[in-house]
């Protein structure tokens, strides 16, 4: 599980971070704002000093936004100083968490630029792909057009080199294989190994819709050049269709190396292909971290039909809802055994209030579809239309 | 009496009702959005500016060169600071933890960690007002609100003789209204007084419904009795007195103000009561329909409607209980024309004329009934 929220896990707390940190400090806190913490009180008045200012996330400013294709962008940003005080590394993500009509809303992101970049000019880059009915995406691309300013949380994920290498050789030989947009964690990486000098052997096996979706393209054209120990395969889906076995064999670098590295990063059913395939041409599974790309959120509502998947992760049960005979969350988990605080089970006592993490619920009172990042919903009105993820 | 649900119209009407009144909500929801979200974020500003500025002007008032003019320092502070707990109790608490700003999906704005400047603890309320209150409004035996155990306000009650005192216990609950608000909930689990009930609706337990009630009222009385002027002891025993007793009375003024504008909201005199067998199985029409009958609205300016939370409104607000209170305003009208034109009673007055029939029901059921009314002959029939 990734944390979404900051947890500055700094080893050696001050003494005035570990008043702080206390439960009288809290309760203090709690008996004279009625809030955990004193900043949550102060927070709206010092966001009229300084827009955008968080208890609990970061401020971003978005210096300017990058056309990449007809419909990928790039954010420029520029984040508080505080955050992200030990870093990043290379493959990571953030929530960006922005404000479209007073709905608040929260998306992940892998950076795409990296962690040496960000030392040396305080910037990071996040490369976003428009998704066609999105509710979020495409506002992003019209709303920051000249930039402006956003939340984001501390980077978190361990889709990343550092993680590889702990659990294995550092210089052995690495395959990495995107897809379309899930190129950006491996621009991050491929950046942040040339600017410290990594030279170990890298092939980067990079799949497209057709061949004006290649992102990056001259930088990576010009890493080529630079380093010769990268190498770099552009497959045009147009000509070469779905990743084949056949691609494996005739890349830069040995797939039978004993020590070989697989890392995968695209749309789902990409990942299993490319799972599917380095397996069966020998790479152990425990050589294999792959990333669902978006670990964003289902952009948009793929409309009720068939079953849904429900997950609750706190008990670890998954519920599995009909839509030919739609129950609400509260009867499903109910079902389930599971025993949800409810009232009124019809919608006005908010009693069985639930946090989302992900996917789009439809609710029966308001008849409104949800966002589909994280949210609080009401269980007992609220009926499920994509694969949700309940914290339950 | 109860009322006799003959006089409701038939399904098909009330069907036709009840979409007409949908229709507002849809256009409410569809209307809502960034300037509700800016509106009760700057609520949240002024709230935060006048507890601040309250508790500052109590104590500026004792340093030169301010002192000729203490009582005045002291009298605004103690209007701030009363003012900020009304914001804090009505516009803002109430309305959020009704979950009416939930779409924004603010980690702070929120029915589920909103906590509030009162005595009461925000889970033990959430329970027993938005399920218990809104969801049974006014049906004896159910609505617990209905008199809070304490006040006969209707003859399905009968009378008994401690009734006849029940103005000075009116007068009293007002003045201590969050105490009661703290406590309704243990009182109807007999926590500490009257006879253990063997069943328990209750969806914590009760050591942990006892630990919540204490640890909230800890905290308040710790807050406004023992740390401010504690604060100021060490600048002389009178400053810290008059700070205490300014924070008395900003919490006896915020009693007085929210106990008044509720019962305006339920106990004015044409507001209905209803047996529970005749709301079993109710359609949403008839649910609407009793909702409107238990409720009172009150007229008045904007900074009225801000000052009771909206629950000037409070027809709108039983229908539509979680659409961000500040379009009950406009919904209000819509709602009357709805009524007017399928017959429905719409309880509506000045804040002066409503209070006057809050006072004189309080006072009639004070006593045995003399007659039984007409109504009940015909009920009856």
């Amino acid at each position: 599980m990734t944390t979404l929220i900051d947890d500055k896990h700094s080893p050696s707390l001050s003494l005035i971070g570990k008043i702080r940190e206390s439960k009288s400090w809290s309760w203090l806190a709690e008996s004279l704002t009625q809030d955990k913490r004193f900043s949550y009180y102060f927070e709206p008045l010092i966001q009229l000093l300084i827009p955008n200012w968080s208890s609990v996330s970061s401020r971003a400013d978005i210096l300017t936004l990058r056309h990449e294709t007809n419909d990928v962008f790039t954010l420029v940003i520029r984040p508080q100083k505080s955050w992200a005080k030990g870093g990043f590394s290379a493959g990571q993500h953030l929530d960006l968490i922005t404000e479209k009509d007073g709905v608040r809303s929260h998306r992940t992101f892998s950076i795409s630029s990296s962690p040496d970049y960000f030392d040396k000019t305080g910037l990071i880059e996040l490369t976003i792909r428009v998704q066609d009915k999105g509710a979020i995406t495409p506002w992003l691309r019209e709303h920051f057009a000249q930039g402006g300013l956003a939340n984001i949380s501390a980077p978190f994920g361990d889709f990343t080199l550092e993680k590889l290498t702990a659990d294995h050789h550092s210089d052995a030989p690495l395959l990495m294989v995107a897809g379309g947009s899930g190129i950006t964690p491996f621009r991050s990486m491929l950046q942040q190994m040339q600017a410290v000098g990594d030279t170990r052997l890298v092939q980067l096996l990079y799949y497209a819709r057709n061949n004006d979706q290649f992102l990056f393209r001259h930088e990576f054209e010009r890493l080529l050049k630079e380093r010769e120990n990268v190498s770099l395969t552009l497959m045009d889906g147009e000509q070469v269709g779905l990743m084949q076995s056949q691609h494996l064999q005739e890349l830069a670098l040995d797939i039978q190396h004993p020590q070989l590295q697989v890392m995968i990063c695209g749309p789902t059913p990409m990942i299993q292909l490319a799972r599917q395939l380095t397996e069966a041409a020998g790479v152990a599974p425990e050589r294999i971290a792959f990333e669902y790309f978006g670990a964003a959120p289902i952009d948009q509502i793929d409309g009720v039909d068939g079953q849904q998947h429900v997950s609750c992760t706190t008990s670890g049960k998954y519920l599995l809802s009909d839509a030919d005979q739609p129950k609400s969350l509260l009867e499903l988990a109910e079902d389930a055994d599971l025993k949800p605080v409810s009232g009124c089970r019809i919608g006005v006592c908010h009693q069985c209030i639930c946090k989302k993490q992900s996917g789009v619920v439809y609710n029966t009172k308001t008849q409104q579809y949800s966002d589909t990042g994280p949210q609080e919903i009401q269980l007992c009105v609220s009926v499920p239309v994509t694969d949700v993820a309940l914290e339950l | 009496m109860t009322t006799s649900f003959e006089q409701r119209p038939d399904e098909a009407t009330l069907l036709a009702f009840q979409q007409e009144l949908d229709a507002i909500r849809d256009e409410a929801l569809a209307r809502r959005g960034q300037q509700d979200a800016d509106y009760i974020r700057n609520m949240i500003r002024l709230q935060r500016g006048c507890e601040i500025g309250g508790r500052i002007l109590m104590v500026l008032g004792f340093i030169p060169p301010f002192n000729s003019l203490w009582w005045l320092f002291w009298g605004i502070g103690v209007a701030l600071l009363s003012l900020a707990k009304i914001f804090d109790n009505m516009e803002i608490g109430h309305n959020v933890m009704h979950g009416q700003y939930d779409w924004m999906n603010d980690p702070h704005i929120n029915s589920r960690h909103f906590n509030w400047d009162i005595a009461a603890d925000s889970d033990s309320w959430k329970r027993y007002h938005n399920h218990e209150h809104h969801t049974y409004t006014n049906i004896i035996g159910k609505d617990r609100d209905f008199g809070y155990g304490l006040l006969r306000l209707s003859d399905d009650i009968p009378w008994r003789p401690k009734n006849r005192y029940q103005f000075l216990t009116y007068l009293n609950l007002s003045l201590l209204f969050q105490w009661g608000v703290a406590y309704h909930e243990l009182a109807a689990e007999r926590i500490f007084f009257g006879k253990r009930r063997t069943e328990s609706h209750l969806p914590i337990s009760r050591e942990q419904l006892k630990k919540d009630f204490f640890s909230k009222i800890n905290k308040q009385v710790f807050k406004d009795y023992i740390f401010f002027p504690l604060l100021l002891l060490p600048f002389g025993l009178a400053i810290a007195g008059w700070v205490l007793l300014g924070n008395v009375i900003a919490n006896l003024v915020r009693n007085l103000w929210t106990s008044t504008i509720i019962f305006c909201g339920h106990f004015t005199e044409e507001v209905h009561t209803f047996d529970e067998k005749d709301c079993q199985n109710e359609s949403r029409g008839q649910w609407y329909y009793r909702q409107i009958l238990g409720s009172s609205n009150l007229e008045g300016k904007r900074w009225f409607h801000i000052l009771s939370g909206h629950l000037s409104c409070q027809i709108e607000h039983h229908l539509f209980p979680d659409v961000p209170a500040p379009h009950y305003v406009w919904m209000a009208e819509r709602v009357q024309q709805v009524c007017d034109k399928y017959h429905i009673p719409y309880n509506t007055g000045s804040f002066g004329q409503q209070y006057l029939t809050v006072v004189k029901r309080v006072w009639s059921y004070s006593w045995p009934d003399k007659k039984q009314p007409k109504s009940d002959t015909l009920a009856a029939g």
